[in-house]
């Protein structure tokens, strides 16, 4: 029927000459975008002319009739543009299982694409499974392993302004690459200052860690810091820093790759510690501790002060005489030494 | 497992009987020690045919050079057996199976890369021979664990000499099979670091090794 909804699709840019229906080119009509009537400068006889359409004059044109205000016709128009080439990104993050293929438009175009995907492997062509989450990827899973022959992947984009395709072309081992690692954890290592204990665990993405080894590198530096440490690990889901800086904030990431093929991960999570440093000791109890050490110790300790004998600290008067007199002895050896 | 305990058992056992030649029980690293060995030097190998493929690639000239050069395989004899398996047939290789695959594949590789020499410049002809000599070792390294594992060696060692198979009808497709070999070679040495891998696990680090050492009675 003539109000029945319409689509129609213009270019950015282009100059659109829109019909009321089967009305003649001198009927008097009034048109409507969006419900607003559309002065009559736009118009040529019963014609709706837009020059020049921008995006924001998409929307419902409608077209009545002059007197009778009936209907006559209904457009709903979309701007948009013809898809530039896509980007396609071919990944094996489960290797020796498949790859995926990911895609996305460099540009948005403002109306609908559909994407078509084929895999041709020598003279086969496979099916890439479309993904229900996300969107725009598909995935494949390998029928042989161990390929002489390249894949050829080419992804078709198409909207009803046009089209452009793109293709990649790899070997099966071109394209490995793992997913970080995961659940990775940095502590202290109590009584030492200069480590940091690392341990993390294999990508739950990659099936096969017993046949198909990854390798890791750790890269560590104090937030103080720009330079990073390095450090690869050709087994071991764990690693020991032993040159940190004391009292320091550590960064720490891990990558992995497969130990003979493909390329490193994307970095990890970074995580944060600091090393393990001694507690400082309370006030109160510093008097006693350096008390007992003074008594004990080298003719290096500084000649004791009264501090040691704080009233507060030392519990009745006797030992206040013994405090005193050791404080003596001391400051002569003191004097002896320095 | 329980086979190792049966060994020592036996080892044990035969140690302590007086009237037998005196027997030593030591342990040599062995098969594993090889296993990891040979790893490496497939690892070795791939690093070298890199430069390698690259210096002959440039060598044949365009096409073959280009890095997205993709040819269809044309169906000629199959003179090396290519690396490319079934997944599952592959997972489930015998010890055995999959060391004589490594051992058949790289022997007839090795012939053909060593009919490849007197080619080019001097530069690739001596890099070739570089090559052709590591190739070597492989194959021996790999006969090594074979016989250390117990295992007959492939029969049938060398194929036919290159000069009496069928030779290219032209120069192009004669460089085409000069492409594949290379391409074959390359995915075996990927493919025989994830074998070596899998028989790395399997195989225990050390074997133990009874010597018979005969004593005055």
């Amino acid at each position: 029927s003539l109000t029945d909804s319409h689509i129609q699709y213009e270019r950015v840019g282009a100059d659109v000459t829109m019909k009321c229906g089967s009305m003649d080119w001198d009927a008097a009509v009034t048109w409507t975008a969006n419900g607003t009537d559309i002065d009559e400068s736009h118009l040529n006889g019963s014609y709706l002319i837009l020059k020049n359409v921008d995006l924001t004059q998409s929307g419902q044109y409608s077209c009545y009739e002059g007197s009778s205000w009936h209907l006559k016709y209904q457009t709903y128009l979309r701007v948009g543009t013809p898809p530039k080439e896509p980007v396609l990104m071919c990944r094996s993050n489960n290797y020796p299982k498949g790859f995926y293929c990911s895609w996305h438009l460099p540009t948005p175009t403002y109306i609908p694409n559909s994407f078509n995907i084929s895999v041709i492997h020598g003279t086969k062509e496979m099916v890439c499974e479309k993904d229900v989450f996300p969107k725009n990827r598909c995935h494949i899973r390998y029928l042989q392993l161990f390929s002489t022959v390249k894949y050829k992947v080419t992804l078709t984009v198409t909207n009803a302004l046009g089209k452009n395709s793109t293709t990649a072309t790899f070997d099966e081992f071109a394209i490995v690459k793992p997913d970080p690692p995961e659940s990775v954890v940095a502590k202290p290592v109590p009584n030492n200052p200069r480590r940091l204990e690392v341990s993390w665990q294999n990508p739950s993405s990659w099936p096969d860690p017993e046949s198909f080894p990854l390798k890791f590198f750790l890269r560590y530096r104090p937030l103080i810091l720009d330079q990073w440490q390095h450090v690869e690990l050709s087994d071991g889901t764990s690693h020991t820093i032993t040159d940190a800086y004391a009292g320091k904030e550590y960064i720490i990431q891990v990558a992995a790759k497969d130990n003979d093929i493909g390329t490193w991960s994307d970095w990890s999570v970074a995580v944060h510690a600091t090393p393990w440093t001694e507690e400082p000791k309370h006030l109160t109890t510093e008097a006693q501790v350096t008390e007992t050490t003074s008594a004990s110790t080298s003719s290096f300790m500084p000649p004791p002060t009264t501090k040691i004998c704080d009233k507060g600290a030392v519990v009745g008067s006797g030992a206040m005489a013994v405090c005193w007199t050791a404080g003596l002895v001391l400051a002569a050896y003191g004097v002896l030494f320095i | 497992g329980d086979s190792w305990g049966l060994f020592t058992f036996l080892c044990a056992a035969l140690c302590n009987l007086p009237a037998l030649p005196a027997l030593n029980c030591t342990e040599e690293p062995g098969a594993g020690h090889s296993i990891q060995k040979t790893y490496h030097l497939t690892r070795y190998l791939e690093l070298q045919l890199r430069t390698l493929a690259g210096t002959y690639l440039n060598y044949l000239g365009p096409p073959f050079n280009e890095p997205d050069f993709n040819p269809p395989r044309l169906v000629r004899v199959e003179r090396v057996p290519s690396a490319t398996v079934d997944l599952d047939l592959w997972r489930g290789l015998t010890d055995n199976a999959r060391l004589a695959a490594n051992y058949r594949a790289y022997s007839r590789l090795l012939c053909y890369l060593r009919a490849l020499d007197g080619q080019g410049t001097a530069e690739l002809r001596h890099r070739l021979g570089h090559f052709c000599s590591s190739l070597q070792g492989l194959v021996l390294s790999i006969a090594g664990v074979m016989s250390s594992l117990g295992y007959p060696l492939p029969a049938g060692g060398s194929p036919a000499p290159p000069g009496t198979s069928p030779l290219a009808p032209n120069d192009f497709l004669k460089k085409m099979d000069d492409f594949w070999l290379l391409k074959e070679l390359q995915t075996w040495l990927w493919r025989s670091a994830k074998d070596f891998n899998r028989l790395k696990k399997k195989v225990p680090p050390a074997v133990v090794t009874l010597r018979l050492e005969a004593r005055g009675f």
